[in-house]
């Protein structure tokens, strides 16, 4: 009897988490800011996926007549050397989005890592980690991508790295603090007393209720890394001659656009990323809101 | 209250930062493969003439290649307030590019912080006391999103509507008009005053929400503090309770939050004067990213991060002194 019940006990758990994970889901998309946030990173998503495949001319063809307006023929008018800005635009999306993920992927795998460990084991390891990080906070962040931008490569790479480095001690920061608060509440003491190990008590009880915050400011972090990546390349750091929207910027700036009046090249990027920055706040206090009201209804 | 363990963490801290910003400063331009002498002569005569390339390197203190030696010179000369010559500006040194441009940020981000801070501090207060009403909820996201728009494209775009539709309205570019020589009249302070109304506009566009955002917050925080619950019992009118108790405790994490944002508002400073062609730190800065003008780089590095960690330092102090509640480590 027992082999069989096993397995049937773990299923039933397992379909109750999922129904769980449902509704959380389901409840969360009912918050009108976190499911317009969504929706409007997911737009910018799915434009930069398929960019590729819409945009009617390659970047880098240059055979059109130089700062055309808006037409039909080009949706978004040429620039100085006569690219097609909309095909430009599409495709830089997905690089600009590329970009600001990769780098949010280092940071949040490296600032939860540390904000765990920290928070959980506290002592000297919590010490040295948070010693550090106090010190890599007070470094100012702009000058010091400047200058190792300008000492390494200028290529995507460099850019993704230096940003994913320079990025996680504030979440880890973050992560630390929501630690340090669970690590007290009745069901972690419940599940260490049940003789838990340390690392299961870490992942299974605790991770889960961090995983709202992991979100939001990862949702974060992609912003901010467009946004950095932008303003790195608008100072002619990182490759230049990638397609992107900080690029787009950094060439029409220093072709004059704005001699040609030409808003078509210029107003694209920068509302984009001003709306995805408006969509990741949207997103975030939406989610915070629900998770705020849950943790109230469940009390 | 400061205590002297507190002044001594601190202090410790300040201390480790300026060091690692020294070692990157000096360490990373020596990673790098490529002789500056070569970079700075062929840019500048396009061959090497021998007597130049020992003169430059005798100046730039490469005759020795133990790395140990360099860094004792670096030491040395840094103390002698000196951080080499600027490729770009060459013969000028990089203490005196710095100090030409310095002036110009200065003027920048002083005005616009004084500026963003106050308009920030009064909405704040407002909103703050208002909060959770549908007018704060939008104010609030909206000053949300503005945070998260570039400073550079703000920038930009300001440009663009002045050059296009508001011609000739004010000057979009340059610090004064290249037609008056620099002197204290009153035309010439006029000039300087027109060319730098677009650039702190901007600048305090972008960073005066912060300031109200961290206002607002504190102000709920008060909101349910004891005091005030006593002050309305006493029946003391709203209006005075905002201004004489919530508003006055408030305002303390602002201070704080006006030297964080330091950091912050100096970088926008340099996009802004980048896109303006407004001749301060950020101009040079750009100047010698774009011309790998290295020796300019490193000391403008320099000098942003030293400044940054001596503001920190002393905002930890003064906020520790202004608020004795604050908790030590």
């Amino acid at each position: 009897m027992l082999p069989e019940l096993e397995p049937l006990a773990s299923k039933s758990l397992k379909t109750k988490k999922q129904t769980d994970e449902d509704s959380f889901i389901r409840g969360a998309l009912g918050n009108r800011k976190f499911l317009s946030g969504l929706i409007i990173l997911l737009a910018f998503t799915l434009l930069g996926i398929l960019g590729p495949f819409i945009a009617p001319y390659s970047p880098y063809n240059t055979s059109f007549q130089s700062w055309l307006p808006p037409s039909s023929a080009h949706l978004l008018g040429t620039d100085y050397i006569g690219h097609d800005v909309y095909s430009w635009f599409v495709i830089g999306t997905g690089t600009s989005l590329f970009v600001g993920a990769t780098v949010s992927l280092i940071t949040t795998f490296l600032g939860t890592a540390v904000g765990l460990i920290s928070g959980y084991y506290s002592g000297a390891i919590d010490n040295i980690l948070m010693r550090t990080v106090d010190v890599l906070l007070i470094i100012p962040t702009f000058p010091l991508l400047v200058i190792l931008a300008v000492y390494l490569p200028p290529t995507n790479t460099t850019t993704i790295l230096i940003l994913g480095m320079l990025s996680w001690p504030f979440m880890s920061r973050v992560i630390r603090s929501q630690v340090l608060t669970l690590k007290e509440r009745p069901f972690v003491n419940a599940a260490k007393l049940s003789g838990y190990s340390g690392s299961k008590v870490l992942f299974k009880e605790i991770f889960p209720h961090l995983l709202p915050l992991i979100i939001i400011n990862a949702v974060y972090v992609v912003v901010g890394a467009i946004v950095a990546q932008a303003g790195l390349a608008f100072f002619g750091l990182g490759d230049l001659s990638s397609v992107n929207w900080g690029t787009s910027l950094y060439w029409a700036q220093s072709s004059d656009a704005i001699v040609y009046n030409a808003w078509w090249w210029i107003v694209p990027p920068g509302l984009s990323i001003a709306l995805i920055g408006i969509a990741a706040n949207l997103f975030g206090t939406g989610l915070n809101e629900y998770v705020g009201q849950r943790s109230g209804e469940v009390r | 209250m400061i205590t002297r363990k507190y002044l001594a963490t601190r202090t410790s801290y300040a201390i480790v930062t300026a060091i690692i910003a020294l070692i990157i400063n000096f360490l990373l331009p020596r990673l790098v493969p490529g002789n500056p002498v070569y970079t700075i002569l062929l840019t500048k005569y396009h061959y090497l003439p021998p007597n130049q390339i020992k003169l430059l390197e005798s100046q730039f203190g490469l005759q020795n290649p133990s790395l140990w030696y360099q860094f004792q010179r670096y030491i040395i000369e840094l103390f002698h307030g000196n951080l080499g010559i600027s490729y770009y500006y060459y013969p000028s040194t990089v203490v005196n590019v710095i100090a030409t441009h310095l002036p110009w940020t200065l003027y920048l981000l002083g005005t616009s912080t004084a500026i963003s801070s106050l308009i920030g501090v009064i909405v704040g207060k407002y909103i703050g006391w208002h909060s959770g009403t549908r007018k704060e909820t939008f104010v609030s996201a909206l000053f949300m999103g503005l945070t998260s728009i570039p400073f550079f494209w703000i920038a930009v775009i300001f440009q663009l509507v002045f050059a296009l539709y508001l011609t000739n309205l004010l000057p979009i570019s340059g610090a004064f008009s290249v037609t008056l020589v620099p002197s204290f009249t009153a035309a010439f302070i006029l000039s300087v005053i027109k060319h730098s109304i677009l650039p702190i506009f901007t600048l305090v566009l972008v960073s005066f929400p912060g300031f109200s955002l961290t206002m607002r917050n504190t102000m709920v925080n008060q909101n349910r503090e004891d005091y005030l619950t006593l002050a309305k019992a006493k029946g003391i009118p709203e209006r005075l309770i905002v201004k004489n108790y919530a508003a006055r405790n408030a305002v303390l994490p602002v201070a704080t939050h006006i030297v964080l944002a330091f950091g912050y508002v100096v970088a926008g400073a340099f996009f802004v004067e980048v896109v303006f062609s407004y001749p301060g730190i950020g101009d040079a800065l750009y100047v010698a990213v774009t011309s790998l003008d290295y020796p300019l780089v490193d000391g403008i590095f320099l000098m942003i991060t030293l400044t940054v960690i001596i503001a920190n330092f002393i905002s930890d102090i003064l906020y520790a002194y202004l608020d004795p509640r604050v908790e030590l480590r």
